[in-house]
């Protein structure tokens, strides 16, 4: 306490409470109307760069959540492909086993052969499936096809990976390596697939008691080995495809946590503000009124002649 | 009632004291002849006389209200010119050095879904542009605002400024008032003007006043090496130092080169450098980034040498990948701490100020309370020498009376 009160010493300090009451409906007003508590760092510097740090993760969970999509739709389309080819493969079993039995002549086992040169040509084309204008079985040379129409059988990609990202440092091949299934044809005698089918349409071309027998037991046999393996790579493209399917649940669950924890973080109680806005606002209309009263008087207002 | 009149009519003139005009009775008339009465004489009062009209105040809060005076403007402006700084980096915003860079990010691992599309080539391009501009302008910001401090400081303290303009003053002041006190005057205006400069002053840095017997004050500023005023001399320009407290001393410290601002753009310089050196290891075909400092970056290569494999296939994308997963990595995290700590630095400096600012009103309060003119005061004293003249009047009214009796009625002689 002060031993004497002036009207000076009254009215800074009713003036300082006027600013110290506007400046806190001022902050409150912008909390409200921004509808975040935090609007520059220096309001809660660590809770800033928490802002930012999470601002940054959950754009980053986005596009991971985008790579992600983009690795499902890349491997249904190489799932695609190659159940086009498994299909392909089931009708020249059924042809072989038909041509094998011995009761077609010369000339039904040359159609024959003719449709599975064709079946063949169709192989390389679900081959050749592209993705966003890229070849999908290319390996990492997806401006090129992996395999040329016509006789030639020569894979023309190479064997290299192509991964998403489905997190911060974890990534996912979703390319799959067709190329050890379908093989190089006959140039490479690989025995795999496109080896086989040529094979099998050369055999049929032939017609010869020994080529005959051969579509029975060898050319099956490799058929069946190849189909085994294609439906290995198959079998692993689908759980890749599960792969990032869990990872874009799980992708959107963390974005989820992530955006409540930034809400938590950033935005204001939008209630609780409201009701220190309106209690500012009285404390605020108070003190004006306070020093519209007080300011005024003095002894000079009682003195009467 | 001249001294209330003058007190009324300065209620809200700044650094005025109130005065109060020191009353003393005048030296009594001896009268020997009634000293068989008392034993020693008699003295007969002969009225009252003004010994000097005194101002009333506190030294002591005088020193206290300047030492406070300079930690507040020095609070302040650091508040002030810290917060400009912070509104430069924009944080938390999407137009923020923090959202680019994660914009940059995206935009790379855009390029692993894609890494044959021109279109992402172009969006990373885009992007390290727009990250390497805003680094750029961010750097220029800081660059501008340091500058404009120092400026600052040169228009206050440089020759010609406030320093020594109001240091000119107090000399002319203290020449006055040693003149004035030399033929016995009380000079209480000049004094009031001469405190009301010290106190402007001490805003601008640390004052030390030492009274002197002739009336003078000798002012030292901000520890300079020699005192800004002594009697009628004006030593400025001096040399200040981080150290000298008040505005000036607290915009010496924000530009030092181990002050605040040199070292935002040194934090800055890291993000940038950071930046710059892991995108430039992954991307080994050419550097995507040229310069290492904020001032400096930029993206040194064009969409079609932006490179996403490492064996330079159209399809691979590992360097993509690679440099996408760089997200929240040294740069991003050397930039949120460099945002926390401006926040935390202007949030120290503004409840430092707040601080400062009650114990100054307190301090201020106190003054007032010693020297501040009280209206209620006046009056009452007005109100008090009002009557005391009405009774000094009434006793004259008195002897008129008693000496018209005397003269009017008493007997009449010879009529």
């Amino acid at each position: 306490m002060y031993g004497r009160i002036t009207p000076e010493m009254v009215s800074a300090s009713t003036l300082n409470d006027i600013n110290a009451a506007l400046s806190s409906l001022d902050r409150s007003s912008a909390e409200l109307s921004s509808g975040k508590k935090i609007l520059e760092p220096s309001d809660d510097p660590y809770g800033a760069s928490r802002v930012i740090d999470l601002n940054s993760q959950i754009e980053g969970l986005n596009s991971y959540g985008g790579a992600v999509q983009d690795g499902i739709a890349w491997t249904q389309a190489a799932s695609g492909a190659m159940s086009n080819i498994g299909e392909v493969v089931q009708r020249v079993r059924e042809l072989l086993v038909e041509a094998s039995n011995g009761t077609f002549n010369e000339g039904d086992l040359h159609n024959i052969g003719v449709e599975v040169t064709q079946l063949t040509e169709a192989v390389k084309q679900a081959a050749n499936t592209q993705y966003a204008g890229q070849y999908v079985f290319s390996g990492t040379l997806t401006t090129t096809a992996p395999y040329k129409a016509g006789a030639e059988d020569a894979f023309q990609g190479n064997t290299e990976g192509i991964a998403r990202s489905i997190g911060p440092n974890a990534t996912v091949e979703v390319s799959s390596k067709l190329s050890e299934v379908l093989g190089s044809g006959t140039g490479a005698a690989d025995g795999k697939l496109l080896d086989t089918l040529r094979t099998i349409a050369q055999h049929l071309g032939e017609a010869t008691p020994e080529s005959r027998a051969a579509l029975n037991t060898t050319d099956l046999k490799n058929l069946d080995n190849n189909m085994e393996s294609l439906i290995q790579l198959e079998a692993t493209n689908g759980s890749t495809t599960d792969q990032l399917k869990t990872a874009a649940t799980r992708i959107e669950t963390l974005e989820n946590a992530l955006t409540k924890a930034l809400s938590n973080t950033q935005d204001a109680n939008i209630a609780q503000v409201s009701i220190a806005y309106s209690s500012e606002q009285a404390a605020y209309s108070a003190a004006l009124r306070a020093g519209a009263n007080i300011i005024q008087e003095s002894l000079l207002n009682f003195l009467h002649e | 009632m001249d001294v209330t009149a003058n007190n009324i009519a300065n209620s809200n003139t700044e650094g005025y004291s109130r005065e109060t005009a020191v009353l003393q009775p005048t030296a009594p008339i001896e009268i020997p002849a009634l000293s068989a009465l008392t034993g020693e004489g008699a003295r007969l009062g002969t009225g009252v006389t003004i010994e000097t009209i005194s101002r009333i105040r506190n030294a002591y809060l005088d020193s206290q209200y300047r030492t406070q005076n300079s930690a507040l403007s020095s609070a302040s402006t650091q508040a002030e010119e810290l917060a400009q700084a912070q509104s430069a980096f924009n944080e938390p915003s999407s137009a923020g050095l923090a959202t680019q860079l994660s914009a940059f990010w995206s935009a790379w691992t855009s390029l692993s879904d894609a890494p044959t599309s021109e279109a992402a080539k172009e969006g990373v391009v885009a992007a390290g542009n727009q990250l390497a501009s805003t680094l750029n302008q961010l750097s220029g910001q800081l660059q501008a605002i340091s500058k404009q401090a120092t400026e600052q400081y040169e228009a206050r303290a440089g020759a010609g400024g406030e320093v020594e303009s109001d240091a000119k003053q107090i000399a002319q002041l203290n020449g006055q008032i040693r003149l004035a006190e030399e033929s016995g005057q009380q000079p209480n205006e000049m004094l009031d003007r001469r405190d009301l400069l010290l106190d402007k002053l001490s805003g601008l840095a640390q004052v030390t006043v030492a009274k002197q017997a002739d009336g003078t004050d000798t002012v030292t500023f901000g520890g300079a090496a020699k005192p800004l005023v002594e009697g009628t001399t004006v030593n400025w320009p001096q040399a200040l130092s981080t150290a000298s407290g008040g505005q000036l001393g607290a915009l010496l410290t924000l530009t030092s080169p181990t002050g605040a601002f040199a070292s935002y753009q040194e934090a800055l310089n890291t993000v940038a450098s950071a930046l710059a050196t892991s995108v430039n290891a992954l991307h080994t075909s050419t550097p995507f980034f040229s310069g290492k400092t904020a001032a400096t970056i930029a993206v040194a290569v064009t969409p079609a040498q932006v490179q996403t494999s490492s064996t330079g296939t159209p399809g691979g994308n590992d360097v993509a990948l690679a440099i996408a997963a760089l997200r929240g990595g040294a740069a991003d995290q050397s930039y949120s701490a460099l945002v926390e700590r401006v926040g935390s630095d202007v949030k120290s400096a503004r409840d430092e100020q707040t601080n400062l600012q009650t114990t100054l009103t307190a301090i201020n309060s106190q003054r007032q309370s010693v020297s501040g003119v009280s209206l209620d005061e006046e009056m009452t004293n007005m109100i008090a020498f009002q009557r005391g003249y009405q009774a000094s009047a009434r006793t004259l009214t008195a002897m008129d009376d008693m000496l018209e009796t005397l003269i009017e009625h008493t007997g009449k002689v010879g009529l």
